[in-house]
């Protein structure tokens, strides 16, 4: 099936905090008044919106209504929720661009996972019979793949090590990072476990934030944008909800997504991939075939800014800013929900010059 | 021999710690001092209150500048009469009213507010009404929040009629919430 050109033409990216001061809707407010500001475009140019939050996260029954008075919704206005993280939300404005009955629409993720505890609250979306009574959280969850992992011989804890100490370098300057600075791998992996066999270092922040995406169709794209940055393919497949069934060291929803998406379809430069767990990075990279060349979460990543629905998304704004920066020509993109690595999302972007 | 499992309970406990944001902290503090603080958004000419930061109509941030003090009497313009129904955690047992408060001059809507001294059957849109302060020894900022529902409680424990003539209801059909 053929699909019309998209185009990225704004984004923006609130700072990710630990404990942001501001409500949801407040710290969303600036970032999606500076994506319109970049897109060049009036508010009411925008066709249809769709957002990705979690009312789960700070605890406020439909905190996702309230978010839509940082889009300005009247006169009412055509928009969509997913519980999922932006990326997806993106997706559901994609298809809506591929009608033809509009030409530009907005899609944004946040979260505000502060007032909560994620450890109680992720468990949550487990099977309810054998999981959620078990407490199946993120951080045990990613400890089973990463034993299953090593276990294998696919990876050493020294490596693992290596990609916190890689991300945390390439966070430095980055305005949307939480976490960042030089470290040294030994020191490092002289800490203690959290989970064995994952260290703190192996583990993401959890960050309040949010990001906004906005794209074109392309007559609309190139009116707006001297730079725009195209979507060449992006697709979504999910994997079996019991982590038991499945072989966790392996992601053939992301294979198969980065395939259905053309990954391999031409040389890639980067890519910004949603590693919240340091052994994720192996996995990922090789269900897409990304190579040695490929310059992985030149960002950071997610192990440095993990702003919760909003991380996913900000893979794709950051693989945008780094193609319009001249850091690469063609970029990979992937979001991924439920645990860990269940659902996953690929976008293969490329720029013009 | 054993029966098959059919049914088990999982009860679910979660805990919220939220942070009060700045503007509602402001809001929060000029309770205890007996003021009503709401923010005007010069674009729309809408009064929010308690303050949010941003009118979510004209799209405009809206800062202290924007900080009005408010009245603390106006207009009933919505209500509804809530017949308790006996669910765990309900403390009320007879027929209460919430209200929506048009706040006079400037403006600014207070929702979900108690109606004092009257029963719930003589309440009546287009009443006018007065804030009852708790006296400032007993106020507190225990029900403050960022949820933004217009309470003010802990400051005003309700409002009560002033006696004066009703308003026309029909001048406030635009302002049922």
């Amino acid at each position: 099936m053929s699909s019309h050109d998209i185009a990225i033409v704004g984004y923006a990216q609130s700072p990710s905090w630990e404990r942001a001061e501001l409500t949801e809707v407040q710290f969303l407010f600036p970032v999606i008044a500076d994506a319109i500001a970049m897109a060049n475009i009036d508010r009411r140019d925008i066709g249809f919106t769709c957002a990705g939050s979690c009312d789960y996260l700070s605890g406020q029954t439909f905190a996702f209504v309230s978010n839509l008075e940082a889009v300005g919704a009247w006169p009412p206005i055509s928009e969509s929720h997913v519980e999922m993280d932006g990326a997806w939300a993106l997706y559901e404005a994609w298809v809506a661009l591929q009608h033809g009955d509009i030409d530009v629409a907005l899609a944004f993720g946040s979260g505000k996972s502060s007032p909560g505890d994620p450890m109680q609250i992720y468990p949550l979306q487990m099977d309810p019979y054998t999981l959620t009574p078990l407490g199946a959280d993120p951080t045990s969850l990613a400890a089973l793949q990463a034993r299953a992992l090593l276990d294998s011989g696919r990876i050493t804890e020294r490596e693992m090590a290596e990609v916190a100490a890689r991300n945390r370098a390439d966070a430095v300057g980055n305005p949307a990072a939480q976490v960042s600075g030089e470290v040294d791998v030994d020191a490092l992996l002289a800490t203690p476990y959290v989970t064995a066999p994952l260290r703190a270092h192996d583990l993401p922040p959890f960050s309040d934030g949010a990001c906004a995406v906005i794209m074109a169709t392309a007559d609309k794209a190139r009116e707006l944008s001297d730079n725009p940055v195209w979507i060449r393919g992006i697709d979504h497949r999910i994997e079996i909800h019991q982590p038991g069934m499945r072989d966790l060291r392996e992601s053939p929803s992301t294979a198969a997504a980065g395939k259905a998406a053309g990954v391999g379809d031409g040389p890639v430069d980067l890519a910004e991939l949603s590693v919240a767990y340091t052994h994720q990075e192996r996995i990922l990279t090789g269900a897409l075939g990304l190579g040695d060349g490929v310059k992985v979460n030149p960002s950071g990543g997610p192990l440095t800014a993990n702003p919760m629905m909003a991380t996913g998304l900000s893979r794709i704004a950051e693989a945008a800013r780094a193609i319009q920066r001249g850091d690469g020509k063609r970029a990979v993109a992937h979001a991924t929900s439920g645990q860990p690595l269940q659902q996953n999302l690929v976008c293969v972007l490329e720029g013009e010059k | 021999m054993s029966e098959p499992v059919v049914m088990m309970d999982y009860f679910m406990h979660l805990e919220y710690e939220e942070v009060v944001c700045p503007i509602v902290r402001r809001y929060a503090d000029a309770l205890m001092e007996g003021k009503i603080l709401g923010q005007f958004s010069p674009k729309s000419g809408l009064v929010y209150v308690p303050p949010r930061s941003f009118c979510p109509v004209a799209c405009e941030w809206l800062g202290e500048d924007n900080l009005v003090e408010l009245e603390d009497r106006g207009v009933v313009t919505a209500f509804t009469v809530v017949t308790p129904v006996q669910y765990y955690g309900q403390e009320e047992t007879e027929p209460f009213v919430k209200a929506s408060v048009l706040l006079d001059g400037p403006g600014g809507m207070l929702s979900l507010q108690d109606i004092l001294e009257i029963p719930p059957d003589e309440v009546r849109i287009g009443m006018r009404v007065e804030a009852v302060w708790l006296p400032p020894e007993e106020r507190n900022q225990d029900e403050i929040g960022n949820r933004s529902w217009g309470s003010a409680a802990g400051a005003i424990l309700g409002w009560r009629s002033t006696g004066e003539p009703d308003l026309p209801a029909d001048t406030f059909t635009d302002k049922v919430y």
